[in-house]
């Protein structure tokens, strides 16, 4: 349990983190772990369906959950006043939900609707691909919300037992942040979660990936887009890596800090922008690094603007990444990659949700001990590092590229 | 909240909300040049001004100008809605006065180079020929045709009207800005890390160039729907269907909005807390999203429900939603339901103060919609007095299901010819 002092408005952010998700399933249960977070609202025996909607909706709550491939997350950001109610709330539902058959089947439609929904973006669909391409044994290839045929399997027996599995103190952090001492916070958070018992520790999914020996391409085509997109994917290392500040500096670099499609105004001083997006040759680019448990992808995406060819913007893109991955960047470019990540870092950190979010994921993916060391290795990298992190994942070799090719419909 | 209030001698409003504690500062300069402003016949042409505005200035070319802006590592973006163009941004709380230097220039002074208006024409056609394939996208274009007539400010979205996109000149862009982009009228919100008399005081250092009267806006029509109409446009290769039913709204200055808004949370605002959500999605699983939303501005802006569902799901979702409308008209609202939405809507207000910008929002809307200066600590209560009479009514007046509008995207119906 960790806890941070947050005294600018009263209200408190609780974030409880499973070490579950994606990576956790095999083929023929893909999607279990966020088909199971969407029966965590189901109700338990203390608070029935309903319930916990209610209570959180009546404190004007903000309130969700989500799966990656390494955790399922719940948080709830309530005036402080209601933070028992928060804590007792996510302490029951932690080995207490019914996951009843009736409520299994109702949901299930829920899920493929979302699923669905996912299926209407392109940009899904050839990140969807992209994924399966990259990894050829490991979980991460299975994306997070499965098939749709395979949610049409999911049995209520399998996912309870996958929560009795997963869903237990010892496999979780309880990440609070808000307005009261840390200290007082971390008290009644441990009070509300003491009575539950540990479960038998699950051992971490191991399914090393093995190394790539060359560049992998996948397309995709369909009428349901209506402009060419790239995305091109890097393996890149764990969060515990230490090249994963410098890496986070690097899609800065790369693609500013704050994505915000064509209305923003920042980042465009980056690399891909200036290359992409003033030459005209695309609309939209972003480049992520995204901190995981184990090894994952570096990737980079651009939509293609009129008249432009796959080939060309690939081409540019490449280049982009070679040529970053050669030089390091000039003083005043360096200057203002940093300014952006460590400015980005203080706005995150300065809402109360978002600065538990963040500490719960530098916790969880074992980036950091603490916001403050994740903030101080950032503040450290140097533009050699930068260059030096690039060269070590821009490689051919350890490239998967992805072409989303609009259709003319039937 | 501790709120300064200025108004420099160009008629711009200065709102300062300081938060101890806070390292970054958030910044809302809304300018009444959305889409409500926008001359008749030309929608489109306010964001692409506003687009425009953000590539270079008299001062700095775009490269520069970008160079300012990431060098104090700000996060900015400029949006038009259907009342504002607002300019949102963030800095750390030092670099204020740097942050409100770069905002004024493009503001003040954008230079609608004919080679960087080229460029915003390009990326928004883009964006027009790829939202033509995304189904809400669609749905929205379709709803607001069913509803608004050609001329009305809210018929196309804020992206406008491709042929007028393509037209459009730097010449005109620069005309737009001139009668648009007025200090009088307009609004800058600061909330965080600052003192308020030094964010002031940079205010009024950034912004002592901005001179010109506020813009009029014309002379709209009502708008009232005559019967239910209903359209489906098919987006070819798509898995689900997007829906909009919808009315046109009321002014944000209509003493019945905040009745309006306590309606739509009875109804549908929120997929979980509000009725045609709990049903649609918790009871029925027929769509992982529905939600509501009534838009603020000086018009009927849009009053809607939206809905991602099955093909097969679409007719029964739109009855069900329906049916759950049509028990709030008949009286059938209980006290807890009521209880719930006005305890919701209050609550949601103590929460948005956990971010500088969650503030400079809630300060935002006060200010630009002229609400009074003890706004803030005035609406818990006016949330509160919402009687179940005034929900029932305001549903009658402005959601009546025979005066609806329906549009649908997505893959072609079961059974549809």
């Amino acid at each position: 349990m960790y806890a941070l002092e947050a005294r600018h408005a009263p209200v408190v952010s609780l974030w409880v983190w499973y070490h579950v998700g994606g990576r956790n399933e095999v083929p023929g249960t893909t999607g279990m772990s966020h088909f199971l977070e969407h029966m965590l609202f189901k109700g338990t025996p203390g608070h029935p369906k309903g319930d916990l909607d209610r209570l959180l909706a009546r404190y004007g709550a903000m309130w969700n959950a989500f799966t990656s491939e390494d955790v399922t997350c719940y948080f709830e950001t309530v005036p402080r006043e209601r933070f028992p109610v928060a804590l007792e709330l996510e302490a029951d539902r932690m080995r207490n939900a019914l996951i009843s058959v009736e409520e299994t089947e109702a949901e299930r439609t829920v899920i493929v609707s979302e699923r669905e929904g996912l299926e209407n973006d392109p940009s899904f669909l050839l990140g969807e691909q992209l994924q399966a391409v990259a990894f050829s044994r490991h979980p991460y290839g299975q994306g997070v919300i499965g098939s749709k045929e395979e949610i049409r399997l999911m049995t209520r027996d399998g996912l309870y037992t996958h929560y009795r599995k997963h869903y237990a103190p010892n496999n979780a952090y309880v990440v609070v942040a808000g307005d009261a001492a840390a200290n007082e916070l971390l008290d009644q958070a441990a009070k509300a979660f003491a009575r539950l018992d540990a479960e038998v520790p699950v051992e971490p999914a191991k399914a090393p990936e093995p190394p790539q020996y060359g560049e992998k391409r996948v397309i995709v085509r369909r009428a349901g887009g209506a402009l060419p997109i790239i995305q091109i994917a890097f393996h890149s290392p764990r969060a515990t890596d230490p090249r994963a500040p410098a890496l986070s500096a690097l899609s800065v670099a790369l693609a500013g800090a704050t994505a915000g499609g064509g209305e923003s105004a920042s980042g465009r001083s980056s690399r891909l922008y200036r290359a992409l997006i003033d030459s005209g040759l695309a609309t939209d680019v972003d480049a992520t690094y995204t901190l995981r448990k184990d090894p994952y992808l570096f990737v980079v995406e651009a939509t293609l603007g009129s008249g432009s060819t796959h080939q060309q913007v690939e081409r540019v893109i490449l280049d982009e990444l070679a040529r970053i991955a050669d030089q390091p960047l000039e003083a005043d470019e360096f200057a203002r990659v940093r300014r952006q990540l460590l400015s980005a870092s203080a706005f995150m950190t300065d809402t109360i949700t978002w600065r538990a979010y963040r500490l719960g994921e530098v916790l969880a993916t074992g980036a950091a001990t603490s916001l403050a060391e994740w903030y101080d290795r950032l503040a450290a990298v140097a533009a050699e590092d930068i260059r030096a992190a690039a060269e070590s994942i821009f490689k051919e070799r350890s490239r998967v590229v992805g072409w989303f090719i609009p259709e003319e419909p039937a | 909240m501790d709120i300064v209030r200025k108004r420099l001698p160009s008629g711009l409003r200065v709102v300062v909300a300081p938060i101890a504690g806070l390292r970054s500062v958030a910044v809302l300069l809304a300018i009444e040049a959305g889409q409500w402003f926008e001359p008749r016949g030309r929608p489109g042409i306010a964001r692409l001004t506003a687009q425009a505005m953000l590539r270079g200035t008299t001062k700095h070319d775009s490269r520069s100008w970008a160079d300012a802006l990431d060098g104090i590592g700000a996060a900015a973006r400029l949006d038009v809605g259907s009342h504002a163009a607002t300019f949102s941004a963030q800095s750390l709380g030092a670099d204020l006065p740097t942050l409100l230097a770069i905002m004024s220039e493009a503001v003040i002074g954008p230079a609608f180079v004919v080679d960087e208006v080229e460029l915003v024409r390009q990326q928004t056609l883009a964006q027009i020929e790829e939202d033509a394939r995304n189904t809400r996208a669609v749905a929205e274009r379709v709803w607001r045709e069913l509803v608004y007539p050609v001329g009305h400010p809210f018929r196309a979205r804020a992206i406008g009207d491709p042929e007028v996109v393509r037209a459009v000149t730097a010449e005109d862009l620069r005309s737009q800005h001139h009668e648009a982009i007025r200090p009088k009228g307009a609004v800058l919100v600061i909330a965080g890390g600052v003192e308020s008399a030094a964010a002031v005081d940079a205010a009024g250092r950034a912004f002592s160039g901005w001179d010109g009267a506020a813009s009029d806006g014309r002379a709209v029509r009502e708008v009232a729907l005559a019967g239910a109409v209903r359209r489906l446009e098919v987006v070819p290769d798509k898995t689900q269907s997007d829906i909009i039913i919808g009315w046109p709204g009321l002014p944000r200055n209509d003493p019945r909005f905040v009745a309006a808004r306590v309606t739509n949370m009875v109804f549908a605002a929120d997929t979980f807390a509000s009725r045609a959500g709990h049903v649609v999605r918790d009871e029925l699983g027929l769509a992982y999203y529905v939600f509501s939303t009534i838009g603020s501005s000086r018009g009927q802006s849009p009053w809607t429900v939206r809905m991602g569902v099955n093909p097969t799901n679409v007719e029964r979702a739109i009855s069900v939603a329906l049916d759950e409308l049509r028990k709030i008209l008949d009286g059938k609202v209980a006290p807890e339901d009521l209880e719930l939405a006005q305890d919701k809507l209050v609550g949601e207000l103590d929460v948005a103060r956990e971010s500088p910008g969650g503030v400079a929002s809630l300060v935002l809307e006060g200010e630009i919609f002229d609400l009074g200066p003890d706004h803030l600590e005035r609406y818990p209560s006016e949330l509160r007095a919402v009687t179940r009479d005034q929900v029932v009514e305001t549903a009658r007046s402005f959601l009546p299901p025979e005066r609806s509008a329906v549009a649908i995207a997505g893959p072609p119906l079961p059974g549809a010819a």
